[in-house]
């Protein structure tokens, strides 16, 4: 964690901490580790987000909503200036059933980054079975660049779009 | 074929897709339609109010699991993979899916799904599913 900056780390946590609504503060999301390398991010097992009545399945979308979210924050860390992120495409590659109620470990990274274009590419496993990779994802992500932080229109509502 | 009614009963004993907050509206052996509820915990950017990313290929994977087969009694049909092309942001309000059936194999079913918000020629997302059927 050591190259990424004090004020940065703090702002990471903000950012997360103070959308206060929407999809990743109902994922219940923790930042383990942050690194110029890659992000390594928990989920906490949920019911709501299975399939079966027995709920121990979870379904592909939460996983691939789970790297589409933690892609994002890779892309955060890794690039200076970002104003606006969307995700251009994703694909996942669903490799074993999610069967579990341990919680849910993501790993990702930004593996080139351009003027325009970031890519992408992340790993889910279940917390204590880092051998047995449940999906693995890749995406390229649309920037914009400016004067207005993605952080200050994510905390603030500025944004110029 | 199976009744609308029936797939909507058991579309709502799967929790998400209570949590997506879908209803089949058309269905037959090669397609099936569904809208979604706007819900605050469907949001990816907090400042717009857009969708996330992944409630939409959520979205998407549920109604083409719908497709490939309506009348699953516990758990929907197995995803192998996905890739999905995002062309515009889903705004807040209802967003629609159609999955069609463009192969259906012994093994492994192929799909191709659109969605949209306001009219279908402007998609909001498109992609290819691939689905297990053993």
């Amino acid at each position: 964690m050591s190259d990424i900056s004090k004020t940065k780390m703090e702002q990471i946590a903000q950012m997360w901490n103070a959308r206060g609504k929407g999809l990743i503060t109902h994922m219940a999301l923790d930042i383990e580790d942050v690194s110029s390398e890659g992000v390594r991010v928990r989920m906490p097992f949920n019911p709501d987000f299975c399939v079966d009545s027995d709920q121990t399945l979870l379904h592909g979308g939460i996983l691939t909503a789970l790297l589409d979210s933690v892609f994002g924050l890779a892309n955060f860390v890794s690039i200076e200036g970002v104003s606006t992120m969307a995700t251009l495409d994703l694909r996942v590659d669903y490799l074993r059933p999610a069967r579990s109620r341990s919680d849910v470990i993501v790993r990702a990274h930004c593996f080139r980054k351009t003027r325009h274009i970031a890519f992408n590419s992340g790993s889910i496993c279940f917390d204590g079975h880092e051998d047995a990779e449940i999906a693995r994802g890749t995406a390229s992500f649309a920037l914009t660049r400016g004067d207005v932080s993605l952080f200050d229109a994510m905390t603030k509502g500025k944004t110029r779009d | 074929m199976i009744d609308l009614q029936t797939v909507n009963a058991n579309v709502s004993r799967v929790p998400f897709f209570r949590f997506l907050n879908f209803e089949v509206q058309s269905l037959d052996n090669l397609h099936a339609e569904a809208e979604m509820t706007f819900e605050s915990r469907h949001i990816g950017n907090p400042v717009m109010e857009h969708y996330h990313g992944g409630i939409i290929a959520s979205f998407m994977e549920a109604t083409a699991a719908i497709a490939v087969h309506p009348d699953f009694a516990d758990v929907p049909a197995k995803p192998i993979n996905l890739t999905v092309d995002y062309l515009r942001p889903g705004m807040k309000g209802p967003l629609y899916a159609r999955a069609d059936v463009t192969r259906k194999g012994k093994r492994i079913a192929s799909l191709s799904v659109i969605t949209w918000q306001i009219e279908r020629e402007k998609p909001i997302a498109e992609g290819l599913y691939h689905f297990l059927l053993v």
